[in-house]
């Protein structure tokens, strides 16, 4: 029997309503300019379309929910006519963000096998500190902010993963959590920031096995193709550098060419060795000065698509341009691209940026010699 | 009623056929190779004829039903061409025999280069691949000969369209080429911007599948092939849509360089079950040097025995199969073509978008067709009957209730929930309108008793399959022990 961890956020997407890009930190504020909850209603219209869907179900599952007292799962849950209920964690009142990270610490002690949340990124950010990529997450989307990549479409298609995962039916992916500097937001600055690394239920197109392309094709295999081709080319030019952006993607293929990369940092690699980790830009510049013959590895952040610009600062348009915009190569999932409609360069230098998105598409790699082309956001 | 394997049916002792005690000296057989059990069912003849034949009965093709798989040419095969197919004159001929006691063979193979070369519009054909992949496989290592002539084999990237035909990633991957995939626009077409960023030095081709597996005519083709030219690559034509074209434009005039036909779709030769097909292509002058050889020319002289020879082009990429190709497929094909005439290829063309376009407009009324405008020989709609629970997978399943074969669903995959539907020119109205009363009544099924959908098929042997199970717990285990 698989058991399933369930939290609401009650206080998140509030912010939104009251144009606080936000709510982490301000709820109190919010309230005060009049912001009404909204989460709780979000995770009633997933959790009766849930409800519907198993009752139509041919093929029952057996399942539990674990989840906290009261506004923070239990009162939604039964008022969906959820009757499996096992309360595992009693929220402070107000409850904050210290009782979400424990709220997940008690659900995967009590064996969860998802953690279900609704709320936005900041709460992605904190289920994800505890989960890591152990236990798999699944958000309803309820949130100000939600660029990380493990929330359903909808709360309807989010009951339609759920399903799809007590049915043992969905691959797991690996997602992106990313959250804004709300502070940084608040102040007119857009700086995203890739926090962690999550494990989340996918639902692929489903394909006619014989005709299916690529995008049928898992998340992780698709990784380890793009891994076999870039260790290809490490060896065939084993004087080049290969600098390697931040993130999850480029991450898992470094692992697979056994290279120790950094989450968040650049490091750079020659002859498939390291050469540097989690350098800035002026080590770029003075590696680049020794030896100009380099290709750089990026993925674009999911959702939003950018390439750069967007925690990868220290690829300053001065790197870039002695890189060369030809030798950017750009990896992603077709999973990934799925949920982003176009690329997007904001180097901080305009004349750059144009020039980067001149032709208006990017060749981006997704696979093994498999390259999609994608728009690029004039 | 489910019918077990013959292994499962398997009875320890029961034999189907009585030996002769052997009249020879047994032989010792080394003892690595000797078995106690063979793994081999043990059947009577008459439970393995029933077996069989039960089996038959349940199956279903062309010849018992409508069979609107999307792509596929599901199209009547005429008994006139496997009559003519089933001459012991073609039936028996060796492929060793001197060519002196071909002659009427390679004729045939040379009355059919030429027929297709002028429906293609192309220098030249060559009947050797096997199959349509096989023909794109061909066409790829041409590609490559070309660019390796002109000291351009840095060109290794192959420009496909989301709208191709599956088989051409497959087949970029199998001549060691790199692939890049170019989006399609809002209107169905190449997205002509994408297309122009890809297009570069390092390109060798495109492969151009039109109409496209969205059932549409590339409405800006012209543009599609001089930016391709333009950055010195070649186009390669995906010709398996051509009974959309026949006898109305000819690939080679709109500066196509290298394509492969389908005889089993276009020329109504049956679809084995994956085999026998025949996938002959032509190609224009510049590319007709590296054809597969060898191919059949005319000496044009008095001497019957002596007439048509074997010739490979100069700069052959070589033989891509056995002697001759899938010869009894040519056989097919001919006799389709001469029976048919122009007029009549032209008329198959017109019938097959005509069926196409009265499915389309009909099935409109309750399925969304995404790329809404006149289509070729097929169309794709979304299978959803824009009902919150029932999807395209639903609506194939309830339409074999009904005696007819589902379309092909969930390709192309950039339409979400995909029924793509070709009706072929075979087809009469009454059939037409009898699959459209079956789609509108699943369609109002949807509204008002969707579990009717979720839960069929109802009326077939066998019920929904658990496809997820079969598709992740494969277990082979105890099949051919």
């Amino acid at each position: 029997m698989k058991t399933i961890g369930f939290l609401i956020n009650p206080i998140a997407g509030m912010g939104g309503r009251v144009g606080l890009k936000g709510t982490d930190g301000v709820a109190d504020q919010a309230k005060r300019l009049g912001a009404e909850p909204l989460s709780e209603a979000r995770a009633a219209e997933m959790l009766a379309e849930l409800q519907t869907m198993l009752n139509k179900d041919d093929r029952p599952q057996s399942f539990r929910w674990v989840t906290c007292s009261g506004p923070m799962g239990a009162r939604a849950l039964w008022n969906a006519g959820f009757e499996n209920v096992d309360i595992v964690f009693h929220p402070n009142v107000p409850p904050s963000e210290v009782d979400t990270r424990a709220a997940t610490r008690a659900f995967m002690d009590a064996g969860a096998d998802l953690v279900v949340f609704c709320g936005g990124d900041g709460t992605a950010r904190d289920v994800c500190c505890e989960t890591g990529t152990a236990t798999p997450m699944l958000g309803i989307p309820a949130g100000v902010k939600m660029y990380s990549g493990v929330f359903g479409m909808t709360p309807l298609r989010t009951s339609s993963l759920v399903i799809g995962f007590l049915r043992g039916e969905l691959d797991l992916i690996e997602a992106e959590i990313l959250d804004v500097d709300e502070d940084r937001y608040r102040e007119g600055a857009w700086v995203v920031r890739l926090y962690h690394k999550a494990k989340t239920p996918f639902e692929p197109t489903m394909t006619q096995a014989a005709k299916a392309m690529f995008d049928a094709q898992a998340d992780a295999a698709v990784k380890e193709e793009i891994a076999q081709q870039l260790g290809e080319e490490m060896n065939l030019h084993s004087d080049r550098l290969y600098i390697l952006g931040p993130g999850g993607t480029v991450q898992f293929v470094a692992d697979k060419l056994g290279i120790e990369k950094t989450l968040l940092g650049i490091d750079v690699v020659c002859g498939g060795v390291l050469v540097a980790r989690d350098v800035n830009e002026q080590d770029l510049l003075r590696l680049l000065d020794a030896q100009e013959d380099a290709n750089l590895i990026l993925s674009p952040i999911g959702v939003q698509g950018f390439v750069l610009g967007r925690g990868n600062l220290q690829i300053s348009p001065d790197v870039v341009k002695k890189i060369g915009h030809k030798n950017i190569w750009v990896i992603a999932t077709p999973a990934k691209l799925a949920r982003t409609a176009e690329l997007r360069f904001d180097t901080g230098d305009a004349m750059l940026d144009a020039h980067l998105a001149a032709k208006g598409f990017w060749p981006v790699a997704i696979g093994y010699h498999k390259r999609r082309m994608v728009k690029v956001s004039g | 009623m489910s019918e077990k394997t013959v292994f499962e049916k398997s009875i320890p002792g029961r034999i189907g056929v009585a030996l002769p005690e052997p009249d020879v000296p047994p032989t010792r057989v080394p003892c690595d190779l000797l078995r106690a059990d063979n793994g081999l069912p043990e059947l009577s003849q008459s439970d393995v004829s029933r077996h069989y034949l039960r089996l038959s009965q349940r199956n279903y093709g062309i010849d018992n039903g409508f069979y609107p798989l999307g792509s596929c040419t599901m199209k009547y095969n005429p008994r006139i061409c496997e009559t003519v197919a089933t001459y012991p004159s073609f039936l028996r001929s060796h492929p060793l025999l001197a060519l002196a006691d071909v002659q009427g063979n390679l004729e045939l193979m040379f009355g059919l280069q030429e027929c297709l070369r002028e429906i293609g519009g192309f220098d030249a054909v060559s009947l050797q691949p096997s199959a349509g992949a096989h023909g794109e496989l061909s066409g790829l290592l041409m590609m490559r000969a070309y660019h390796d002539d002109r000291n351009e084999g840095t060109r290794t990237q192959i420009l496909v369209p989301d709208s191709a035909h599956g088989t051409n990633p497959a087949s970029v991957a199998m001549a060691g080429l790199s692939l890049t995939e170019i989006p399609t626009d809002r209107g169905g077409n190449i997205d002509l911007q994408a297309l122009g960023a890809a297009c570069g030095s390092d390109v060798a081709g495109l492969m151009l599948t039109n109409p496209n597996t969205l059932g549409l005519f590339e409405q800006q083709v012209e543009e599609v092939i001089r930016l391709v030219h333009d950055c010195g690559a070649v186009v390669y034509g995906d010709g398996a849509n051509m009974n959309a074209l026949t006898g109305i434009m000819r690939p080679g005039d709109l500066g196509i360089d290298i394509m492969h036909y389908n005889l089993h779709k276009t020329f109504a030769s049956p679809h084995g079950g994956g085999g026998p097909g025949s996938g002959p292509i032509g190609a224009s002058a510049d590319l007709a040097p590296y054809l597969p050889g060898p191919l059949v020319s005319d000496a044009v002289g008095d001497d019957p025995a002596s007439r048509y020879e074997l010739s490979t082009p100069k700069r052959s990429i070589g033989r891509v199969s056995t002697f001759f190709g899938n010869f009894g497929m040519m056989v097919r094909a001919y006799a389709y073509i001469l029976h048919h005439g122009p007029e009549g290829l032209r008329a198959n063309a017109e019938h097959a978008v005509l069926n196409a376009n009265y499915l389309r407009v009909q099935l409109q009324k309750a399925f969304q067709v995404p790329f809404d405008r006149t289509c070729m020989h097929e169309f794709v709609c979304e299978g959803d009957a824009k009902q919150a629970g029932v999807r395209a997978i639903d609506v194939c399943k309830r339409l074999l209730d009904f005696g007819f074969h589902p379309p092909t669903n969930y390709f192309p995959l950039i339409v979400r929930e995909a029924l793509m539907i070709e009706p072929t020119e075979t087809e009469s109205l009454q059939t037409l309108d009898a699959f459209i009363a079956a789609m509108l009544q699943i369609a109002q099924e949807a509204e008002t008793a969707p579990e009717l959908l979720s839960s069929a098929p109802h009326l077939t042997p066998v019920r929904r399959l658990d496809e997820v199970k079969a598709a992740r717990k494969q277990n082979f285990g105890d099949l051919g022990r």
